[in-house]
């Protein structure tokens, strides 16, 4: 039965592209909520639990999926994996909320943990496009930020959904959460690009 | 005896291995000053390195990924009470208190992180493992992870990462390291390789096969 074995594969695709989604959502959301502590930064600390909030529904479809797929046999093994992975998931995601939940409820950080940023670090910040700024409408490919400004877009969030690692075609419209990393100077130069302020030299 | 065994089996983390290979009790962690700050990130790239091994552990069925997450989970259990202990020292009056309870609760995050990593090793390690068709299909998405040993006949000994510019030249990243007991992350273009270190490196099927043999000593140069 061709239609049936076509359906299985159209299931394992969906339920792996899933799975890719949640282990790069929850690489994402710690180094987010590390960067949201380091920098007492409660827009890096939303963002988290942003990210947080989509993981719920997300493992809801992922577990229905896997469910689904082990209908026919319920003492399957390969479904008591993907249940296992997608509850493990869960709890990285949590733990990183707990993290971001630190920052929100203004626990200010100990002096210990030395809160200037080293210039060899790289670290993660949120830029918001503006409507007519240089960003607006543009795609990530004919932006080249990271050869011109050393700025690399690890994730997009446009209304209700996330992007991780976008591809060159991605084209960002006015209230896209762009979620960066790269070097302080880097950084001054995006915020400029996402503003809608009139600039006199924009460099692209 | 039966009891010892069972914890050996339970908690690896609280165990050493002497010369001979037979495991015996660890070393109590002592106290000693180390930077909070580079305790954290310490703590946080381990953690991120344990997610990665962990999901490709059952995604590609490979139990030596899987045993470098039970490795790694001692490192994070070590660093955090050391981290702890440091931050308590920290601490002379309430106002203190508050701001090293966050650095506390972040720490303990962490560790939740870490310990979410090993419960997805021990589907591969318990041979639970996941539908093989969403493994053939995760394969078309996602980067291939392999652990090597660098081999004392491999033309990787005793050189220096930007002398292979592996990434350019068969596409696979180093993105962490074991030499004996010391971990290193995300390796410095000058770092020196050498016999016996354990690589965790990153890239397509055809480059980390290619990369394999190189650690091995069955392929004499980086192609």
């Amino acid at each position: 039965m061709g239609s049936s074995k076509e359906k299985d594969e159209d299931e394992s695709e969906g339920l792996a592209e899933l799975l890719a989604e949640l282990k790069d959502l929850s690489e994402l959301m710690i180094d987010l909520a590390y960067s949201s502590l380091l920098l007492q930064s409660k827009d890096l600390a939303f963002c988290v639990l942003e990210i947080e909030e989509y993981m719920d529904r997300l493992h809801t479809s992922f577990e229905l999926k896997a469910l689904k797929k082990g209908r026919e046999r319920i003492d399957d093994k390969g479904t008591l994996g993907l249940i296992r992975l997608s509850a493990s998931a869960e709890n990285i995601s949590d733990a990183a909320a707990d993290i971001a939940k630190i920052v929100l409820r203004e626990i200010p950080t100990h002096p210990v943990l030395q809160m200037v940023m080293r210039e060899s670090e790289e670290i993660l910040e949120t830029v918001t496009v503006e409507e007519g700024s240089s960003l607006d409408g543009r795609t990530l490919g004919d932006l080249e930020l990271e050869s011109s400004i050393g700025m690399r877009v690890v994730a997009i969030r446009s209304g209700h959904k996330w992007t991780y690692n976008p591809s060159p075609s991605f084209r960002l419209l006015p209230g896209d959460l762009l979620i960066v990393k790269g070097y302080s100077e880097g950084r001054e130069a995006l915020r400029r690009m996402a503003s809608k302020e009139p600039q006199t030299s924009v460099l692209v | 005896m039966y009891c010892r065994r069972l914890v050996i089996a339970l908690q690896p983390e609280l165990f050493d291995e002497d010369e001979e290979g037979t495991l015996i009790e660890r070393k109590p962690i002592r106290y000693h000053p180390i930077s909070v700050r580079d305790a954290l990130t310490e703590l946080k790239d381990l953690s991120e390195l344990m997610i990665d091994l962990a999901y490709s552990s059952v995604l590609f069925q490979d139990n030596e990924l899987a045993e470098e997450v039970l490795v790694l989970t001692e490192r994070v259990d070590r660093l955090s009470y050391l981290l702890i202990m440091n931050a308590s020292l920290a601490v002379r009056d309430k106002r203190d208190a508050e701001q090293v309870a966050g650095i506390i609760k972040a720490t303990d995050s962490i560790h939740k992180i870490a310990s979410a990593a090993t419960d997805i090793a021990i589907v591969q390690l318990h041979g639970i493992g996941i539908h093989p068709s969403v493994q053939e299909a995760f394969k078309k998405v996602e980067e291939r992870l392999v652990r090597a040993t660098v081999a004392n006949q491999s033309i990787l000994c005793g050189k220096r990462l930007q002398e292979l510019s592996l990434e350019s030249r068969i596409g696979v990243g180093i993105i962490g390291l074991r030499r004996g007991k010391r971990w290193v992350l995300n390796p410095k273009p000058t770092f020196k390789l050498n016999p016996g270190d354990v690589i965790i490196a990153k890239g397509s099927e055809r480059g980390t096969q290619q990369f394999l043999r190189l650690a091995k000593g069955d392929l004499k140069e980086v192609p």
